[in-house]
């Protein structure tokens, strides 16, 4: 072995060496995950959280939605209104979060949304619609009548408005406007009255 | 009236689905349970924006790296055994996409990756849009997500391979009678609330906005006949420049709610 070679392989084996001290430092980068947990930021966008309980069926996330994800139907032979959603076609944009009027529904960082059925990407939420005390038909969710009943009578103020709201709660909005129609000519018949 | 939202679907043209011999069905199972080499993937962008693409070249990254499971992407259908099948099915993709199907061979699985490769996604309605890749061929595994983030694609590789569970069911929920909405913070009057609500999403968006009103009218509701001292002691807690003055913001609202409630 002449000297020259001698060299080259010491130098090699300290770079080698180098090396291997320097990945040790470094560590390993790759993620260990799916054999371990992953860390999401807490307002990573992920599957949109639906609670069935604060939802009122209200059709505002439906209308948002930009894919149409989210979608609502009718069925008036049932008097049922159905809220489904399709995660397959989610663009996990938070529309219907922002939109929410009661914060039922909520983008949470679950991700591990893959499957291997189409069926299995669908949630289907079933209401119940309320029919209207004077001429028998649905026209509200029966949940969203009566939050807005509770919150009516929350307000402490009572004064005619919240009142009049709370007298015609139960009526469709045909009903609603035949009833102010009547109000409003009993108003005018008795100022006529009054001037007379 | 109750809006009842129609999506149109009449321009959508319905295509023939491939189908698949018994014998392919049977050796497709059996590949789906037990895969004992590295798995060949082969990716066809049928009509997306790209956004897909570009997240599984990060998920083959030494941070994700996919190639420790020994899935490796390849330029060619030939030697793939898994189609990735990316963005909608088009109208001008669906032969290309068809013919990467015919050259792949069999048994191979079909994998739908994004929004628009499971159900068409946003532009589901699109008049040269047929809807996801199930319109044409007998689909394994969708991974949602527009576009799928690096775990999410592992996740759905790890399922197809038996390594991880699926967590994802239908489900369906029929209201219960009697069932009730609780109203938040139902010691602050209605119109308080909101005007709070609208004030935080005003100054720092719809989810912090809330998040920050949240923390706000909780410390107000428990704050009891003092109401301005727990208000206080919250935003002294923040180390948060930005969400220090938010909250102040929101405790200058409600002075002035305070005061046109009393007139």
């Amino acid at each position: 072995m002449t000297a020259d070679t001698r060299r080259w392989n010491t130098e090699k084996g300290s770079t080698v060496l180098k090396t291997i001290k320097e990945v040790l430092r470094v560590g390993d980068a790759t993620v260990k995950y799916p054999f371990a947990p992953i860390e999401r930021p807490r307002d990573a966008r992920g599957k949109p959280e639906h609670d069935s309980v604060k939802c009122f069926a209200c059709s505002a996330c439906a209308n948002a939605c930009p894919p149409n994800a989210i979608q609502t139907s009718l069925d008036l032979t049932a008097g049922t209104k159905s809220w489904s959603i399709n995660y397959g076609r989610c663009v996990f944009c938070g529309r219907c979060e922002e939109v929410c009027p009661v914060d039922a529904i909520r983008l949470s960082p679950e991700f591990e949304l893959a499957v291997m059925k189409k069926e299995d990407l669908e949630e289907i939420c079933t209401y119940s619609l309320q029919r209207c005390s004077e001429c028998g038909e649905f026209f509200a969710p029966t949940k969203a009548v009566d939050y807005a009943k509770r919150v009516l009578a929350q307000s402490n103020t009572l004064n005619d408005d919240v009142s009049l709201a709370l007298d015609s709660i139960n009526l469709c909005m045909s009903c609603k406007q035949k009833q102010d129609a009547h109000r409003y000519w009993e108003q005018s018949r008795r100022a006529g009255e009054l001037l007379c | 009236m109750l809006i009842d939202r129609e999506v149109s679907g009449q321009l959508q043209h319905k295509l023939d689905k491939i189908t698949l011999d018994e014998s392919i069905v049977k050796a497709k199972a059996a590949l789906l349970n037990d895969i004992k080499r590295s798995i060949y993937l082969y990716r066809v962008d049928c009509g997306g924006c790209n956004g897909c693409e570009i997240e599984i070249f990060s998920t083959i990254t030494p941070i994700y790296d996919t190639e420790r499971f020994g899935i490796k992407n390849t330029p060619s259908p030939r030697h793939a055994d898994i189609m990735v099948y990316t963005g909608s099915m088009t109208r001008l993709m669906r032969l290309p996409a068809i013919r990467a199907y015919q050259g792949a061979p069999d048994p191979k699985i079909v994998v739908s990756y994004g929004s628009c490769g499971c159900t068409g996604g946003i532009f589901h309605d699109n008049y040269c849009v047929w809807g996801g890749t199930d319109n044409l061929f007998d689909v394994d595994v969708y991974i949602p997500g527009c576009p799928p983030s690096p775990p999410q694609t592992i996740y759905g590789f790890a399922m197809a391979l038996g390594l991880l569970g699926q967590k994802l069911k239908h489900t369906e929920i029929t209201e219960v009678p009697g069932e009730q909405v609780p109203i938040r913070f139902e010691t602050i009057p209605y119109k308080v609330r909101t005007a709070l609500e609208r004030k935080a999403r005003l100054l720092s968006g719809y989810r912090s906005g809330k998040d920050l009103s949240d923390e706000f009218m909780t410390a107000l509701a428990l704050g009891g006949t003092d109401v301005f001292a727990g208000i206080d002691a919250l935003i002294a807690a923040q180390d948060d420049p930005r969400k220090k003055e938010v909250l102040g913001e929101l405790k200058a609202e409600l002075k002035t709610q305070l005061a046109s409630q009393e007139l």
